[in-house]
């Protein structure tokens, strides 16, 4: 596993995920979120979405998995933070740009970037921290 | 229609779960694609190790409910199809594994306006059969008028 060392302001890292259309079924059997509107495309059209909306803790998910492969392991990833700023609807491809902004001492923050196919950003402000042990 | 403040301070819970190995392997095979060790190379090894932490928003699984409570709750009467999920903090503790026993409380911290748009925020806080907090969350809606 990498150690403190290896992370440097400036690394950068990517990773794309799609919301398949079977996506929110599955992360709504899995996290509990069954929520008619992430399952029912009648329900999010009524809501005014174009169909069914992916769990936004399912695209914060995929950050914090983004996240921790590049921190290494899950025990790490201390904070998270996220505002939802567009919903990711089925058929989306979203692509996480991350970047570390700062090392100190045992703590790597990140900043995270997440946009659709379209460039649209679907998160805002997201951020992470990962706590290392020293060493 | 603003929330009303008095709601501030309403509390859900607590919730008791038992961490399940399943879960966490379910968990981490919808969401996990770019963390090894939760499968076997050929999917062999049925379960992730005993000593294997949960991925990192695994919480949802066991501190979304006083949220989802609040949002549905009859006393507030929110529009759960004008409500979306708008902002989502996560603190991690000890870390989760198969066979702990969590609790989770949660309350209502904060409403506010912003033009149109109505916030909710509730907070929640789990912590393990040691007494130890692995969780710390803050959970925002925001309601589309």
């Amino acid at each position: 596993m990498k150690t403190l060392a290896e992370f440097h302001e400036g690394d950068t890292f990517e990773s794309t995920r799609e919301a398949d259309r079977y996506r929110p079924v599955f992360y709504a059997a899995v996290s509990g979120d069954f929520n008619p509107i992430h399952i029912d495309p009648d329900v999010g059209r009524a809501a005014g979405f174009p169909g069914a909306i992916l769990q936004g803790m399912c695209t914060m998910a995929w950050l914090a998995d983004v996240c921790t492969a590049y921190l290494g392991d899950p025990a790490r990833v201390k904070r998270l933070r996220v505002r939802f700023s567009r919903p990711v609807v089925v058929g989306d491809v979203v692509t996480f740009r991350g970047r570390c902004v700062a090392v100190e001492g045992p703590v790597v923050r990140l900043e995270i970037e997440a946009r659709n196919q379209r460039g649209e950003e679907v998160l805002k402000g997201a951020s992470a921290e990962g706590w290392l042990e020293a060493g | 229609m603003a929330i009303d403040t008095r709601h501030v301070g309403r509390r859900y819970g607590p919730f008791r779960t038992t961490v399940c190995a399943e879960r966490i392997q379910s968990f981490a095979l919808v969401v996990a694609g770019g963390v090894p060790g939760y499968f076997g190379p050929a999917r062999d090894e049925p379960h992730p190790p005993s000593d294997r932490v949960a991925p990192p928003t695994f919480g949802v699984t066991f501190a979304m409910e006083p949220f989802a409570l609040a949002c549905s709750d009859p006393e507030l009467g929110l529009d759960l199809l004008r409500l979306l999920h708008a902002e989502q903090e996560f603190e991690h503790g000890a870390p989760v594994r198969p066979g702990d026993v969590l609790t989770t409380l949660g309350e209502i911290v904060d409403v506010r306006s912003k033009g149109s748009l109505d916030f909710m925020t509730v907070r929640t806080e789990t912590v393990n059969q040691d007494g130890e907090r692995v969780l710390v969350a803050r959970w925002s809606a925001v309601i589309r008028n």
